[in-house]
């Protein structure tokens, strides 16, 4: 009922339903197909209405140079539109003056040039637009880079069907992908309510994913031999055992300076800023010899990125790469199976030994106190307190019924007012109230009203809401008709209390956040048809409250 | 812990659980001959009907991928979510053969001679295998058709054996709420595989299943087939069943979740009843909790090692024909634990933990890892959560019968002028003012109960519990006439729609289907809204046509009225109501006169 978190870990059996259904070892076996296939770039499959898309992990000529010095940029300019839903910023603020100092969002621009290229080949668009037509559902999977093509591909697709209203589900699932994008790229899918979309699937030691935590451009030759090693090992493999020879040397170079990064960052305090640019986006599923576990929570995926580095070896984490079939297949035979775990070390309680046994299937071993307790303490961190947009929502519908009868005592006052012998109204009445009790509770449920309303705003700017939610005509009414009931009563408080003298002007100086926010979703409220008939008579509350603006220019003259 | 006998907590005697085992067993001989055997037990007074199995893939599943079909009401109307008007969904290919079997004059008739028997007949349903859910619908249609009418007569007995699962949540949802899903108790071996077949779609096992019948029709152990892949799909398919409800019941909120749900199908069938397991060795585990039941379909199966596949996959399928020898040895031995007695949500999570002795030998004896466990007690930990929401929305009861108390006093004072409905549609007095202040606040209670019953968030008995029915109906009298005359005073019609089609809460449509389930209507009970229809009528004053619906609903209310379900203040002189009776010529002329006398 109340916001208590669960008394369960469940990031383990989030994991086990995903590795349960057919979907990572279809989309690995694509992936795989995709990969001995680099002329294509992509291959489409359609499975009864489910639509099946993989890039490959090795892309030729015009491949990305991810060493290559300024390596993000801005997503927004690049692109023409493509991705208009991250570009939009509707935090509440007219003018986005919070956005100040914030980056805009970017995005790798190697892989956007590949994803670019491949989107405008029209071999592409007619398999994509085929897939649309014919598909309930759509997954869109890659190896390595393949992964970030696909990500920005999934991206483009949510993008795209938001923009026709389709509601064709999106599913992008990854395989030891290089990160995409900067922190902003990452709040701006938050704010859409898509990172539950992308599932970025992580060997316990592949060194890819965690590539670009670190500084590279000293690492420039070297990473390229690692590059080609992979892809020749993709596409043949006798050539790779070539490229490793060259690679000797490189290998433990990369691996120190990646562990390097991510020890300063996963050391890093909460809150504090270090960045190095590219910041995890979506879900991550980490799978190791052990099971498997699934997270979207962006701090513990660093640092979970850290803490299973540290048992690795430079060779492994190269290796690493290449084994996803592997995992595959072993988790979806494990779970069918028990395993078995030391039952002296289980703890009592459900959720402490949930934890612990999400370790273990992640592959950290709880004997290693060293590693563990780091891991187990950012778990913890990551168990969520919120609940899904939605159920807040309801909850949020129940409050509002509650709030509502404060509000209807302010109309009941206001009438009251209207109808007494002073003729004064109630704004009036209420700039020159005395010390009555009624008076008293009248303030009272100004208080309590914008109590909740600042909440719900405070919800929305922490996308615990639903990303329609102002475009609901329950809380466009029922937020404008609060505005016109109350914020006289704001205002005659504002000018009662001497504030213009201090601040100046309501409009521009006193005037609270919410009803700027109010009276724009009621301007941009969609109209249907049947409300633009005209009713017979103004219905008592609106009608009456039409004023609510004059009495701020009122006060002005 | 004191032992319980089975005979003792499950109310069936040892005998008659033999006697049903070994009667369905040989029911199957008559397959294709009869469609239920009759068979009274000797020395008692129990009646048997066994109905035999089938071994043809189209009496397993028809149509989609699940096959489930809607319920149909008229036959079994307690299937539904009652508030929510949510109806139950079973396997359409069960339901046809259980149709067939009750347009069946002879079946009927015989049931009916029982019922009727002075001797206090106790019918027993059972069946083996696909028997198991024509004994389940059987023992649903003997409920509705017998003892809802009259709870008094004796209730039947439902017993299934290595039966596939019939219907979903709702259908479990609703026996648990009538009550009546202690009559039935379904037997299941540890690995047999055909409960758990019920989470897999027809799509992904076609082929195999076809062979898995064969093998179960020739019941001979010579004839294999390659079971370990059949096992593997079942399970994996169960397993995303288990895990997806598994992380519902853990409270994981991951948007993940809903994405992957909409690409995968997941059977809608859910365990019913009470679930006996039998270990295999010669113990007997009981277990009601219907999402525990459902985790333990999965865990109870799950693999020691990969090694192990081929003998337990062999195991799932023997298992589901030697009921009758392991029963024997079970029922001899008396080795039973009740898993819901020992507190699911704090289940010892490994297996050396000694405190609860009794409670750890049959996990460990159902093969429980500790990941099982868990999932035991994320359910036990749900149920627990239920019940203290039913505790906390029953100490609202007493702020709604104030909230209620205070508008009756209302509704009593504007009988002095033109009644409550148009002295609150005016709304000019402190007291409307206080009135709608009352009425938002029940509407924040109600609303918030409204809720939780959609978010499943209370025990499924919730809405079977006569002080909410009352209290939802009183309340609906009460309070509906005030959001009318606030949806109309406010000409929310006018770019709504009717009150009815458009305006009405979820609040009173939900209290006024509990009274009608409750008090079995044919009728909609449709009095706390009569107003709408007269406002409704009202706007389309002028039209001449109209009179004979003003006729109408002019005996609908005197009818009300005589039945007390609505007050007589509906007459007052100056409401809306009788403007309307005005205007169409309808009045009689001694109304008014004797409720003024009676008031004035």
């Amino acid at each position: 009922m109340d916001t208590e978190a669960s008394p369960f870990e469940s990031s383990e059996m989030l994991a086990t339903f995903l590795t349960s259904t057919p979907l990572l070892s279809m989309s690995w076996s694509l992936c795989d197909r995709a990969n001995t296939m680099p002329s294509q770039g992509f291959v489409a499959e359609q499975m009864g209405s489910v639509g099946h898309l993989a890039f490959s992990g090795v892309q030729l000529g015009s491949g990305p140079d991810p060493t290559s010095g300024r390596n993000l940029e801005p997503l927004v300019t690049a692109t023409n539109g493509l991705f208009f839903p991250l570009e939009h910023q509707f935090d509440g603020e007219e003018g986005g003056g919070e956005e100040e100092g914030k980056e805009p969002v970017l995005v790798h621009a190697g892989f956007l040039r590949i994803f670019l290229s491949v989107k405008s080949n029209p071999n592409f668009q007619n398999r994509m637009l085929n897939m649309i037509q014919n598909s309930k559902s759509i997954v869109i999977a890659g190896h390595g880079i393949g992964g970030t093509v696909a990500g920005l591909c999934a991206l483009w697709l949510l993008s795209y069907l938001q923009s026709i209203s389709s509601n064709i589900s999106v599913l992008c699932i990854t395989f030891g992908s290089p990160l995409l994008g900067n922190e902003s790229l990452s709040r701006a899918i938050l704010r859409e309510g898509w990172s539950g979309n992308f599932c970025h699937v992580v060997s316990k030691h592949d060194v890819f994913p965690r590539l670009f935590f670190a500084p590279l451009a000293p690492l420039n030759p070297q990473l390229h031999s690692l590059l080609q090693f992979w892809q020749l090992s993709m596409t043949s493999p006798p050539l790779a055992l070539l490229a490793e020879k060259l690679l000797d040397e490189g290998k433990s170079q990369i691996f120190r300076t990646v562990l390097a990064s991510l020890e300063g960052l996963a050391k890093a305090e909460q809150g504090k800023n270090v960045t190095c640019g590219f910041w995890p986006f979506g879900n991550y599923f980490f799978c190791s010899e052990d099971g498997a576990i699934c997270n979207d929570n962006a701090t513990f995926i660093v640092k979970m990125m850290h803490s299973l580095l540290l048992n690795s070896s430079p060779s492994c984490s190269i290796e690493d790469h290449l084994k996803y079939g592997y995992y595959v297949e072993k988790a979806s035979l494990q779970v069918l199976t028990k395993t078995s775990f030391p039952p002296a070390e289980l703890p009592e309680s459900s959720y402490e030994a949930g934890v612990a046994l999400a370790l273990q299937s992640s592959g950290i071993a709880c004997q290693d106190e060293s590693v563990a307790r780091p891991a187990k303490n950012c778990l913890k961190l990551a168990r969520r307190m919120g609940r899904t947009p939605n159920l807040n929502c309801a909850n949020l519908a129940i409050k509002l019924s509650k709030i509502t009868p404060y509000r209807a005592e302010i109309e009941w006052y206001k009438a009251t007012c209207d109808q007494s012998d002073a003729q004064m109204g109630y704004y009036d009445s209420f700039k020159q109230r005395g010390a009555s009790k009624r008076d008293f509770k009248v303030n009272m449920n100004r208080y309590k009203l914008a109590r909740f309303w600042d909440n719900v705003i405070n919800m929305l700017d922490n996308n615990d809401l639903p990303r329609d939610f102002h475009r609901r005509a329950k809380w466009v009414n029922g937020s404008q008709f609060y505005m016109l009931l109350v914020e006289p009563l704001d205002i005659a408080e504002y000018y009662r209390t001497g504030m213009h003298r201090k601040k100046g002007h309501y409009i521009s100086n006193g005037r609270e956040r919410r009803y700027k926010i109010f009276e724009r979703w009621w301007k941009e409220r969609p109209i249907k048809e049947e409300e633009k008939k005209t009713r017979s008579t103004f219905a008592s509350s609106p009608k009456t409250h039409v004023f609510g603006p004059e009495w701020r220019k009122l006060e002005s003259g | 812990m004191a032992s319980v006998s089975l005979r003792e907590n499950l109310g069936i005697r040892e005998e008659v659980i033999k006697k049903a085992c070994s009667v369905s067993m040989k029911t199957h001989k008559s397959a294709g001959k009869q469609l239920y055997v009759a068979e009274k037990i000797r020395n008692s007074h129990e009646l048997v009907f066994s109905f035999p199995g089938s071994w043809s893939l189209s009496d397993w599943f028809i149509g989609s991928s699940f096959g489930e079909v809607n319920v149909d009401l008229e036959l079994f109307p307690s299937l539904k979510y009652i508030g929510l008007n949510q109806i139950a969904t079973v396997n359409g290919a069960f339901l046809n053969r259980f149709n067939a079997i009750l347009d069946n004059t002879q079946f009927k008739k015989e049931v009916g001679t029982a019922v009727t028997d002075r001797k206090q007949v106790q019918v027993v349903f059972t069946g083996h295998s696909l028997g198991g859910p024509i004994a389940i619908l059987a023992a649903i249609w003997f409920l509705e058709e017998y003892i809802r009418p009259d709870p008094k007569k004796m209730a039947p007995l439902c017993v299934t054996f290595g039966s596939p699962l019939v219907g979903d949540r709702i259908m479990s949802h609703a026996l648990r709420r009538e009550n009546w899903s202690r009559y039935f108790v379904n037997f299941v071996m540890r690995y047999d595989i055909v409960p758990r077949m019920s989470l897999t779609p027809l799509s992904s096992v076609e082929q195999q299943l076809r062979q898995v019948l064969n093998f179960f029709k020739a019941r001979s152990q010579e004839n294999v087939v390659e079971p370990s892949d059949f096992f593997v799909t079942v399970m994996r398919n169960a397993l995303s069943v288990v895990s997806h409800a598994a992380c519902k019941i853990m409270g994981n909120t991951n948007l993940l979740l809903e994405t992957l749900s909409n690409f995968v199908e997941l059977s809608p069938y859910r365990p019913l009843g009470t679930y006996v397991f039998c270990t295999g060795n010669e113990k007997l585990v009981v277990i009601r909790n219907p999402d525990a039941v459902l985790q333990l379909l999965f865990y109870t199966s799950q693999l020691s090692s990969e090694g192990d596949l081929p003998a337990v996959a062999r195991r799932s399928l023997i298992d589901h024909l030697s009921y009758k020898d392991e029963l024997e040895e079970c029922l001899k031995m008396q080795s039973v634990t009740f898993l819901d007695d020992h507190h699911l949500e704090a289940l010892p999570l490994s297996d050396d933990a000694s405190a609860t002795a009794e409670s750890n030998m049959a996990l460990k004896d159902l093969g429980l890892s500790a990941r099982a466990r868990l999932c035991l007690r994320a359910a036990g930990q749900l149920e627990k959560q239920k019940k203290s929401n039913q505790q906390a929305i029953d100490k609202k009861m007493e702020d709604i019968k104030n909230g209620l108390g205070k508008l009756q006093g209302y509704k009593d004072k504007c009988k002095h002028k033109v009644g409550y409905y148009d002295a609150f549609k005016i709304s000019e007095d402190k007291e409307d003012f206080e009135a709608n202040v009352n009425r938002l606040q029940l509407a924040g209670i109600w609303d918030e109960i409204i809720e939780m019953l959609k978010r499943n968030e209370l025990p499924d008995e919730f809405e079977g519990r006569k002080a909410w029915i009352d209290i939802g109906t009183q309340y609906r009298r009460i309070v509906e006439p005030l959001d009318i005359a606030n949806y109309y005073r406010h000409l929310k019609n006018e770019d709504t729609g009717p009150y009815m089609e458009r305006g009405r809460p979820k609040r009173y449509k939900c209290t006024q289907r509990w009274r009608e389930h409750a008090e079995r209507m044919s009728n909609e009970s449709l009095e706390s809204c009569f107003w709408a229809e007269a406002e409704e009528l009202c706007n389309k004053s002028g039209n001449p046509s109209i009179r004979d619906r003003v006729l109408q609903l002019k005996r609908r209310v005197e009818e009300w009225i005589r039945n007390g379900v609505l007050d007589e203040d509906v007459f007052l002189n100056g409401s809306t109501f009788e403007k309307l009776l005005t205007e169409h010529s309808l009045k009689n002329s001694d109304q008014n006169v004797v409720f003024q006398g009676s008031w004035s």
